[in-house]
């Protein structure tokens, strides 16, 4: 022990003298104000070589408890041995509530933990879920439900599951945001506007296993819809026992899907193990997924991947460069929706001059949005309302039906932007408020949008940035001129974006009305003839041009890095996604 | 008499106390004791090219908010050269007849170039692979071989007569390496590809030559002729703007801010710190625990409420509110040191002599008080400068300052930030711009301090 101390001693007292030999030693060359400035200059010099240290000293340790205490205990990114995968998730979904959740987060984790009727397969191609088989015509759509279908506690899946599911979502009480989705049932649109009780709904169980649906006019693409999570069931007796808790937490949940979640650690972890009551368990190979990680910045999901501690994450066009130099396999992959510029279609507003949003829509070239400002491989610069995906009559609807033709033209701009003027009375023209996204990509469009206006037209642009929840408020009341707006497909019909701009849509928040669009969103929703449905969206597309409506940006893909032994993701644009209850760990 | 002889009258001396050196004021003898400082004569002379930066520059430069999309995130010193080509016109691409085939896809024959790669557009078509259903396009930066790493996937190409491609995506002159791998009908990637090694040209159009300003007319410019593009001394940003250009702009929102909001609340607190002082007692007790009371207010909660109090709604600059906010929070200090000076001059002999002699108390305060703590308040205002240029920097880069397109340092610094590891110039310029001013308001402040403290002067 002494001897210890004494040594320590020792070697503190040789290092102070060496520091005061250095500081000391021009001391004794030269004399006057040198003496004070090669003083100093050692001096800083000592402090700086200290101060570097010092540093270097704390993020050693700082990195050295970060590993202590980060992480959440998470394992590898794929680790055969427990046949667990490692992801991280971009926000946590609010609730998992099937009746009342409206974003991406909670349909994909739905998705995993939950059944419909029917699901999506790898190819995106309806198959059976719940249901064995069904019958739709006109006005009646039949599923038979399998016997082996069991939620996690045991019991089996019946029809009145579902019944009282969608009976829940069209109540006025839960107000549902989605339960317009519900509206092809008879009677669902007057329930849920409060006209009939809900027992009106039509929808009843034949016995356990049969599942009657009353459709209110004829429908081609209801089978699309009963994949879609508004249409899951839930267990009345689970439901009413959770008092109102029903979807909070893990144990607030009852599942009949692929996987279970097993432990939810809000805002930072959750994790879902395979569910042994699922009817097809013998086609999950994955026996956990863990959401270990909860953020949605980009270059923190992609250091995990680079560590090794995420099998996924996406890139977007800064880290692009930095993941083709480490000679990684991207992939790509368009998740179905569509950006475009929203004008204000209200009386009161300027946007509603039909001149001045050809005058805009003249000068907007989405090639350029999508070649030289967002370059991200991927996105595809917005022609129509219609993205490219979308199936027509045999083919893909935009073969079939092409967009109209769009090429920026100032000088016609411009004949526009003068009648408009003149309509308006008004000249100059008051700045205009667009309304945009508070996030790195919004603020690069609306910046972009903002002198293309401004040096192409000469109109001056106010941008208004607000985060998603307030955007959203601030479009449904109107207070914009444009809004840098997108729409996600709720089921593979071209419809789910046809009906988008009909008056009485609550997601048409510019508030367009035209009766001659609402006319043809009439036929595609009550036809049954492929040709004659197509055509009514073709009219649509051109009304869309023609008038204005909006102004295609693109349609959004995006890029991401899978780890290589990761195989059998499925990702779609309708549907749960990334879907990963296909997916397996190959040998490495 | 003799009286007048008697009484002849003594002759002033003069000569007895001769000032042998020249008089020095006050003012005089600081500047002096500054230009012997090193460090606050250099940062005096950066103040002073900051103010010349800020106030002339912006004349000779182009507007901030100009977008040269061709030089998108472009660093000093890129490389500028670019050739004339006719404008873009839509490709219609290549399209073959197809044979249909069992077995697995082969890779296909070759690739090759149409016309030439440049900036604007690469065009390709390959050989048609039997049995394929559609065809991906990979782009790298690098050789696949030998790991097959393709790079980023452009686009499917889901037509099977289709062979042909059109990548426009930012392509910035240089190497790239093109892959065509096959698709089979379920879209699934067969396991092989074949690879284009091309070499992109900058280009521009005459067009576009000459709305930039390269060129006079359109006729002056042939197809291949070769121009330089607009120079941009510091690079770009994001989106192609000129960043000397913002800079200078931003220099007039970020200094403004830093001299007027420190320059007004020290006036506040001059007022407020010198009644409190000179009145004294209860007064005093008051004012001054009103003044401790400000001082507790939180700055950032009060700049969200006076937005709100201003419907300062998005689109609309924040700098009139959080100047206020400034103003209004940020008097304490400066109160509390005027006051302190105050009480300290309130007792020396002179005031007592200059009260004696019938000055009345604006006089006492403005002819004796003030000027005597005016060195007090000047090394505070150097002081407060740097400290505000942050805040205004803090608030425009977590959004809250200038609406967009005006640039300032900090709301530049925020928009760098997200380039930091692919285009460093873009945070580096504008952070280097804070550092530089506030270092040199600070060193210049505690010149100005060694310099215009008197009882400092008495220890040399």
């Amino acid at each position: 022990m002494s001897t210890t101390s004494s040594d320590s001693a020792g070697a503190s007292g040789r290092a102070v003298a060496g520091a005061v030999g250095i500081a000391g030693a021009p001391t004794d060359q030269g004399s006057g104000k040198g003496i004070a400035w090669l003083g100093e200059g050692s001096q800083l010099f000592i402090l700086s070589v200290l101060g570097i240290g010092a540093f270097v000293l704390l993020m050693m340790l700082l990195s050295f408890v970060s590993e202590m205490f980060g992480g959440g205990g998470a394992g590898e990114a794929v680790d055969p041995g427990t046949g667990t995968i490692t992801l991280a998730l971009s926000t946590e979904p609010p609730q998992l509530d099937s009746t009342r959740a409206t974003d991406m987060v909670s349909g994909q984790i739905l998705g995993h933990v939950m059944e419909g009727l029917v699901r999506y397969d790898e190819f995106n191609r309806i198959v059976p879920g719940v249901a064995e088989r069904w019958e739709i015509d006109e006005s009646e759509a039949v599923f038979h439900l399998r016997d082996d279908s069991r939620w996690s506690d045991g019991t089996p899946v019946t029809a009145h599951d579902f019944v009282f599911a969608w009976r829940t979502a069209v109540e006025p009480e839960t107000a549902s945001e989605y339960a317009f989705i519900l509206y092809p049932i008879k009677n669902a649109r007057a329930v849920n506007e409060g006209d009939l009780p809900v027992t009106a709904l039509g929808a009843t169980a034949v016995d356990d296993h049969t599942l009657a649906v009353q459709l209110e006019r004829p429908i081609g693409y209801f089978d699309k819809l009963v994949a879609f999570p508004t249409y899951y069931p839930i267990k009345q007796d689970f439901y009413e026992g959770r008092d109102g808790r029903y979807g909070a937490d893990p144990e607030d949940l009852l599942y009949n899907g692929p996987f279970a979640i097993e432990r939810w650690v809000h805002g930072a972890q959750l994790r879902m193990t395979r569910n042994d009551e699922y009817w097809a368990r013998d086609r999950i190979h994955l026996n956990a997924i863990d959401y270990a990680y909860i953020t949605s910045d980009v270059n923190a999901t992609l250091n995990l991947f680079k560590d090794g501690k995420v099998a996924i994450a996406s890139l977007d066009a800064e880290t692009l460069h930095d993941a083709l130099e480490q000679r990684w396999k991207l992939e790509r992959f368009n998740d179905g929706s569509v950006f475009f510029i929203e004008f204000n279609h209200r009386p009161e507003r300027l946007t509603h001059n039909r001149n001045l949003r050809k005058a805009i829509q003249l000068v907007v070239d989405p090639a350029e949005l999508v070649y030289k400002v967002i370059k991200l491989p991927g996105n595809t610069p917005g022609e129509s309302l219609f993205p490219v995906w979308l199936k027509g009559v045999n083919g893909y609807f935009r073969q079939e039906y092409p967009a109209p033709e769009h090429r920026v033209d100032i000088a016609r701009a411009h004949d526009y932007l003068t009648r408009a003027r003149q309509e308006l009375g008004l000249d100059p023209l008051p700045p205009l408020i667009f309304l945009s996204g508070d996030n790195p990509a919004a603020n690069k469009q609306s910046e972009y949008f903002q002198e293309v206006f401004a040096s192409r037209l000469g109109l001056e642009v106010k941008i208004d940035r607000q985060i998603f929840k307030q955007r959203l408020a601030k479009m449904t009341a109107g207070e914009f001129d444009m809004v840098l707006a997108g729409w996600g497909p709720d089921y593979a019909d071209p419809l789910t974006f046809g009906d988008l701009f009909a008056s009485w849509n609550k997601n048409n928040r510019g508030a367009y009305v035209n009766p001659e669009l609402d006319a043809w969103v009439e036929v595609a929703q009550s036809s049954l003839v492929p040709e004659e449905r197509m055509q009514a969206f073709d009219e649509i597309q051109k009304i869309i041009y023609d008038d204005a409506v909006i102004l295609p940006n693109y349609e959004r893909g995006s890029v991401f890095v899978r780890n290589p032994r990761l195989k059998g993701v499925v990702r779609r644009a309708v549907g749960t996604d990334p879907d990963y209850t296909g997916a397996y760990i190959a040998d490495g | 008499m003799n009286t007048a002889l008697s009484f002849a009258p003594v002759v002033a001396e003069r000569d007895v106390e001769v000032i042998s050196r020249p008089s020095l004021s006050y003012w005089r003898d600081a500047w002096i004791r500054l230009k012997a400082n090193r460090r606050a004569l250099v940062s005096l002379y950066i103040v002073i090219a900051l103010g010349v930066f800020t106030v002339f520059g912006p004349l000779f430069v182009p507007s901030a908010s100009i977008q040269d999309l061709d030089q998108i995130s472009s660093p000093p010193g890129a490389d500028r050269s670019a050739f004339i080509v006719p404008p873009y016109v839509p490709w219609s691409g290549v399209t073959v007849n197809v044979r249909d085939a069992q077995g697995p896809l082969e890779a296909p024959g070759s690739m090759t170039l149409v016309g030439e790669a440049t900036t604007q557009a690469v065009r390709m078509f390959w050989d048609p692979v039997p049995g394929a259903h559609g065809y991906r396009v990979y782009r790298n930066i690098a050789h696949p071989a030998p790991d097959d790493a393709l790079g980023m996937p452009l686009a499917d190409v889901l037509n099977p007569s289709r062979v042909s491609f059109e990548d426009r995506l930012d392509i910035k002159p240089g190497e790239y390496f093109y892959s065509v791998v096959p698709l089979d009908m379920n879209g699934v990637e067969a396991p092989v590809y074949t690879t284009l090694d091309v070499r992109a040209i900058r280009v521009i159009t005459a067009d576009e030559a000459v709305k930039r300003g390269l060129a006079e007319s359109v006729a002056d410019l042939a197809v291949g002729d070769e121009v330089k593009l607009k120079l941009h001394v510091l690079g770009t940003d994001y989106l192609g703007r000129d960043m000397l250009s913002r800079l200078m702009h931003g220099a007039r929102v970020s200094l403004f801010i830093g001299i007027v909001a420190p320059f007004l609340f020290i006036l506040v607190g001059i007022l407020y710190g010198s009644a409190a002082g000179f009145v004294g007692g209860r007064v005093d007790q008051v004012l001054m625990r009103f003044a401790d009371f400000v001082v507790a207010l939180p700055f950032l909660l009060f700049m969200i409420l006076f937005r709100i109090l201003f419907k300062i709604e998005g689109g609309d600059s924040g700098i009139a509110p959080m100047l206020i906010a400034m103003v209004i929070l940020s008097w304490p200090a400066a109160a509390r040191l005027v006051r302190g000076q105050i009480l300290q001059i309130r007792e020396e002999g002179y005031i007592s002599a200059s009260r004696l002699l019938g000055a009345k108390t604006p006089y006492l305060v403005l002819r004796h008080m003030i000027p005597n703590t005016m060195g007090v308040i000047l090394v505070t205002i150097t002081f407060a400068v740097p400290s505000a240029i942050f805040t205004e920097a803090f608030l425009s880069f977590i959004g809250m300052g200038v609406a967009p397109p005006t640039p300032s340092w900090g709301s530049m610094c925020n928009e760098g930030l997200k380039t930091m590891l692919t285009h460093p110039h873009e945070l580096i310029f504008p952070a280097l711009f804070i550092s530089i001013t506030v270092l040199a308001f600070n060193l210049l402040g505690d010149g100005l301090r060694d310099a215009l403290d008197a009882r400092m002067r008495s220890q040399e």
